[in-house]
């Protein structure tokens, strides 16, 4: 008898949950439609969703006050993008485009982050949104924004459909090297209407990224070799190779990457790093304040005073991802690098 | 079938520690870092006279602080997930048994987890926190597996056991995502976690895993016998004398403390407790005065070369040794089942 009335318990649990769901996706789009309705010109050239929900208004374009002209982009996967004006709300999934628009100046028009986006730390009071495997095309919808910004290894193809068809325009920025950086700052600078901006950045991380490279050029000594470490011996070893930016500021500063024979981010024997001798060690393992600081960790590890940047203590611990990130923030890593390889 | 005696004879013994003692030089001459066998055999001998060591060469720095050490885990921990194994299998009448198959292994990480994400440690010894809580969580899970298999199902039958572990390693895996999604920063540290990684295994580790596998290894070994009465039936057990409520939790705290230990240092590795036993009962019969003392040795071998495998394999890569294991032993596991099918 008890186990009935579990049941029937658990069943109407499941259908308030369901019906709580489907409330919560009905209610926005609906109490906003009317004013979108009110301010929206009949002239919405593009809208090939419109009929699709029966009853429901789907969330429209609401184009700002003053509808600028037009804007078109091209996103790094060769689609072509329009919107009637400047966005003025964005979701951002990935940190690196979180970083890119604060870095526009547009941290104001972030109305949604993925969970990985902690830099800089004003976006931290933006509402996270879940992205990946788990991405949560409801929550991203009652946000209401114009664009999603995303990589392409964060969504699926039904995921990004889902979202079109929802009257959001997903621009994919998916930078695997410095030059697709560019790319990215150029793209979200024409969306934001921050054009001037954007070429004021990217100028500024070629000139940084080029005076660093003519003064690592000039170094006498012998060519240093460095080690990435970015998971430490007690979880694993894991480094960074080629095709990822560690590999990419090393070779602009004259450095050899110890590990330039692995390809991406790979987990790598330790007897390998003891054998390669590296001349420095950059780890980006996170202080939580207890215990020896990954530095300390780093330097009390068995069998590795043989390697050079034990014995003379050069290690760098980069705590805050400035060197992982396709964002502007990469010249200032690429330039904390150099000062710590080559001294002031 | 003729009488046959029913544990190994000492030369039986003998030869199962030179096999081991055989895998264990290979492990540790072979590995991501190809040294001279020469440099590697006497970097060993001076390090086990305390000679200095030759200041040239590279072996010293990685055979005794890195490699020796990780084998000597390495085996530990293969003995006694594999001895683990053997004795749930026999004492739950369960082919299927086994730490991971049984949300033990989950339970032990869950315990694990908790312990890093809210920084339980004990005074005094930093290790300790994760490895008590592990403990603690392995025989926890196992109870209430047990409690709630008996509550539905007071035969215990294999299917019952098997969902409620499938069951309760969901759950488990499910609350250690809460956890880390709410552990914020340290998200990252704690994913590798549910990985495991024998990588940075320490002289301390092993002699931790050790020193359990001796003490509960020994308690396991010695209820061999009530371990045939089980495999036959729990009332079987009951009328030839055996004390069956005190076997069997001796038995369960036995297992939930190697298999919390061998968490704590290695994370879950599956597969290892499955599969060696039923390899090895295809050499020694099901009698597990036989099966016990061979698990510890079988499974110190199998996961020893499942670790040379993927030190090596695609070096200077490293492999999830999970991977192989599973990789492995299912192939063999399938190979040794058709054979002695066909026959």
């Amino acid at each position: 008898m008890s186990r009935k009335i579990i049941a029937l318990l658990l069943a109407a649990l499941l259908c308030v949950s369901v019906l709580a769901g489907c409330g919560a996706k009905q209610e926005t789009p609906a109490e906003d439609a009317s004013p979108a309705e009110e301010t929206t010109p009949a002239e919405t050239p593009e809208e090939p969703a419109e009929e699709t929900p029966a009853e429901e208004t789907p969330a429209e374009e609401t184009p700002a006050e003053e509808p600028a002209a037009s804007v078109t982009v091209t996103d790094m996967t060769g689609r072509e993008i329009t919107l009637d004006g400047p966005a003025t709300r964005v979701v951002a999934l990935s940190a690196a485009d979180c970083e890119v628009l604060c870095a526009l100046g547009c941290g104001d028009a972030l109305v949604g982050r993925g969970e990985y986006c902690n830099w800089p730390e004003e976006i931290l009071d933006v509402p996270v949104v879940q992205s990946g495997a788990d991405t949560n095309i409801e929550q991203i919808i009652s946000l209401q924004p114009q664009v999603l910004l995303m990589s392409t290894m964060a969504q699926t193809e039904e995921q990004v459909k889902a979202l079109e068809d929802a009257g959001i325009k997903v621009v994919v920025s998916d930078a695997m090297d410095i030059e697709g950086i560019y790319t990215s700052v150029g793209i979200i600078g024409k969306l934001m209407d921050k054009e001037e901006q954007a070429g004021e950045i990217v100028n500024g991380m070629k000139s940084t990224f080029e005076d660093l490279k003519a003064k690592a050029a000039a170094w006498e000594g012998d060519q240093m070799s460095v080690y990435f470490e970015i998971s430490p011996l007690e979880w694993g070893l894991w480094t960074a190779g080629t095709g990822t930016f560690y590999d990419e500021i090393a070779n602009i500063l004259n450095l050899k990457n110890a590990f330039g024979d692995v390809a991406g981010y790979a987990e790598i024997s330790e007897e390998q790093v003891i054998e390669r001798k590296p001349d420095a060690i950059v780890t980006i393992s996170m202080y939580y304040g207890e215990g020896p600081t990954p530095v300390e960790e780093i330097l009390s590890r068995p069998g590795w005073d043989v390697i050079p940047a034990v014995a003379n203590e050069k290690i760098l611990n980069l705590q805050n991802d400035e060197l992982s990130r396709p964002a502007p923030r990469l010249a200032e890593g690429a330039q904390m690098l150099y000062d710590f390889m080559y001294g002031e | 079938m003729k009488q046959r005696r029913e544990g190994f004879r000492p030369a039986t013994y003998v030869l199962f520690l030179a096999v081991t003692a055989a895998a264990l030089v290979l492990c540790v001459c072979l590995g991501s870092v190809s040294l001279p066998l020469k440099d590697t055999l006497r970097t060993l001998v001076r390090a086990a006279l305390g000679l200095a060591q030759d200041a040239r060469s590279l072996a010293p720095s990685i055979v005794v602080p890195v490699r020796l050490p990780r084998v000597l885990c390495v085996a530990a921990v293969g003995a006694a997930l594999s001895l683990c194994g053997a004795a749930m299998q026999g004492l739950l009448k369960n082919p299927l048994a086994d730490g991971s198959t049984m949300g033990v292994s989950s339970g032990a990480s869950l315990g694990a987890i908790i312990a890093l994400a809210f920084g339980v440690s004990v005074p005094g010894l930093p290790f300790a926190g994760t490895t008590v809580l592990a403990i603690l969580f392995a025989f926890g899970s196992l109870l209430l597996i047990l409690g709630v298999a008996y509550r539905l199902d007071s035969s215990l039958s294999t299917n019952t056991i098997i969902l409620l572990g499938v069951i309760f390693s969901m759950f488990a895996s499910s609350v250690s995502s809460f956890i880390i999604t709410f552990a914020g920063e340290r998200v990252k540290t704690i994913m590798f976690w549910t990985l495991g990684s024998l990588q940075g295994s320490s002289y301390q580790n092993a002699a931790v895993l050790y020193v359990t596998l001796a003490v509960c290894g020994a308690i396991l070994l010695a209820h061999g016998r009530e371990l045939n009465a089980f495999a036959v039936g729990e009332d079987n057990a009951r009328n030839i004398g055996v004390y069956v409520r005190r076997v069997k939790l001796t038995v369960l705290i036995c297992v939930s403390v190697l298999i919390g230990v061998c968490v704590s240092v290695s994370g879950t590795i599956g597969f290892v407790g499955l599969v060696t036993p039923h390899m090895l009962r295809r050499l020694t019969g099901p009698n597990h005065r036989r099966l016990l003392p061979a698990s510890v040795f079988g499974g110190a071998v199998f996961l020893m070369l499942a670790d040379l495998l993927a030190r090596t394999v695609l070096s200077p890569r490293e492999l999830p040794i999970g991977v192989v294991t599973s990789f492995v032993g299912s192939i063999v596991f399938v190979y040794i089942f058709f054979r002695s099918r066909g026959r």
